[in-house]
């Protein structure tokens, strides 16, 4: 996280934007430099260290939240363009210490090895699978294509993927 | 200083007012990326992404009228192949819920998808001001490398592109997705038959292969002509040697790809 710390902070007279915002359900408001990313707003300010940051320009998606229901790069957005909006955290998945059925099946499947790209992963994985119960196969890839993973080689990332899709289609019905 | 304006007027406002014209913020895919790495740091932000109005599609008769922070996202689902499959091509999903139809214009980069696509649609810009707005094809808005017809105190507030093109598009790059083109191919035929051709990656800015256009609209779409037509589009283009390839494969791809392209597109 070495390169996410070092923050570039435009001298803009060094006044805080009053930030107000949704997060994992709660209201938050707080007074943030304009320049920092949400990204290190979440982690630095907030202490929410679930979403990751590696490549710092949109390329490997571990930074991904979903902002209002669709998943973004949290690293490319300053943290005052969440005003007013939701944002929801990798953090914010578990409910009553019972892990969503995403994460669930991720453990269930050993999708996760390193773990460094899981948040971001779950996160799109929820995204798509918000918008489209039963991805097919092709369209779990494109979901899932802003995210690297270097470890698994993907295979059980999408199997967990499709095991939460079959078990979230049967509860609903 | 960081602004949110919630309209159009106040945005432009402030560009006119701040001394240094403030820096417009809507999906950060380009600036945010050089401030993380140390390479950019504006003092005065402008943030768009608060201005619903900046987000509206409209249908007209024939044309869509696209507010300029359209989301790749946004243009991904519209009835307009090449633009809708240019849009899908960008990044990962995150990448296309940020990153602004306008944005990508502004940026101007060779490689830019949305506006290879835009291109061969004959998209009009409309470009507005404190001053007024004025309306300009988009063939005219790129000058030079990352250089545009925008004034330091414009906003790219539309972009209207016809409903009645027949398109298709095609891109090539090193892998199947979070691609940066080695060639992307965007063609179009009018109401008129005209035939539309546009290319990224193969030069100073994204291009119109006009010559090629011309020999197409003066000869018709046949198996014959098109062939003989991606001929003259290897000769219309400039590309260089870079890391994603050399300059002889783009031209030698260029070809094949427009070549394929209006096969298909004819066939259909
Ligand atoms: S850290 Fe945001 S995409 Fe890689
Ligand atoms: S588990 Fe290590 S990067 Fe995916």
């Amino acid at each position: 996280m070495k390169k996410a710390r070092k923050k570039t902070v435009a001298a803009n007279g060094g006044s805080l934007w009053p930030l107000r915002f949704t997060l994992n359900g709660k209201k938050v408001s707080a007074k943030v430099q304009p320049t920092q990313t949400l990204l290190d707003f979440l982690r630095i300010e907030m202490g929410l260290t679930g979403t990751k940051g590696a490549c710092l320009e949109g390329e490997c998606g571990s930074c991904y939240v979903l902002v209002d229901g669709r998943p973004m790069n949290s690293c490319l957005m300053l943290a005052p363009q969440a005003q007013d909006r939701t944002v929801t955290t990798i953090e914010g998945f578990a409910h009553n210490k019972k892990l969503d059925v995403i994460q669930q099946k991720f453990v269930e499947c050993g999708a996760v090895q390193c773990g460094y790209c899981t948040p971001g992963l779950i996160v799109a994985a929820k995204a798509l699978l918000t918008e489209n119960p039963h991805p097919t196969r092709e369209e779990f890839l494109v979901g899932m294509e802003g995210n690297i993973c270097r470890c698994t080689g993907y295979n059980k990332i999408l199997r967990a993927c499709e095991l939460a899709a079959d078990e979230m289609g049967l509860k609903k019905k | 200083m960081f602004y949110q304006p919630n309209v159009i007027e106040e945005a432009l406002g402030l560009k006119a007012e701040l001394k240094d014209g403030g820096t417009f913020i809507a999906g950060g895919t380009d600036v945010v990326v050089l401030m993380n790495h140390g390479k950019a740091a504006p003092e005065n932000f402008i943030d768009l992404t608060h201005i619903p109005e900046l987000r509206a599609i409209h249908r007209h008769d024939g044309a869509l009228e696209l507010a300029g922070n359209v989301t790749y996202a946004q243009a991904g689902k519209l009835p307009v192949r090449c633009l809708a499959l240019a849009s899908l091509s960008v990044g990962g999903p995150g990448i296309r819920e940020l990153g602004t139809l306008a944005g990508n214009l502004a940026s101007a980069s060779p490689a830019g998808d949305g506006s290879t696509a835009l291109l061969a649609l004959d998209a009009e810009v409309e470009l507005t001001s404190v001053r007024g707005a004025r309306r300009l094809p988009l063939d005219k808005f790129f000058l030079a490398y990352r250089k545009t017809a925008l004034a330091v105190d414009e906003m790219i507030t539309k972009i209207t592109v016809p409903t009645t093109y027949r398109s298709d598009w095609s891109k090539n790059g090193k892998r199947g997705a979070m691609n940066i083109s080695i060639v992307a191919a965007a063609v179009a035929i009018t109401p008129k038959k005209e035939t539309r051709i546009a290319l990224a990656s193969v030069a100073a800015t994204p291009i119109r292969c006009y010559k090629a256009e011309k020999f197409l609209t003066e000869n018709g779409l046949n198996a014959g002509t098109i062939r003989q037509a991606a001929e003259i589009v290897r000769t219309e283009i400039r590309p260089i040697t870079d890391h994603r390839a050399s300059a002889d494969y783009k031209v030698h791809l260029s070809g094949v790809m427009v070549r394929r392209l209006l096969e298909n597109l004819v066939k259909a």
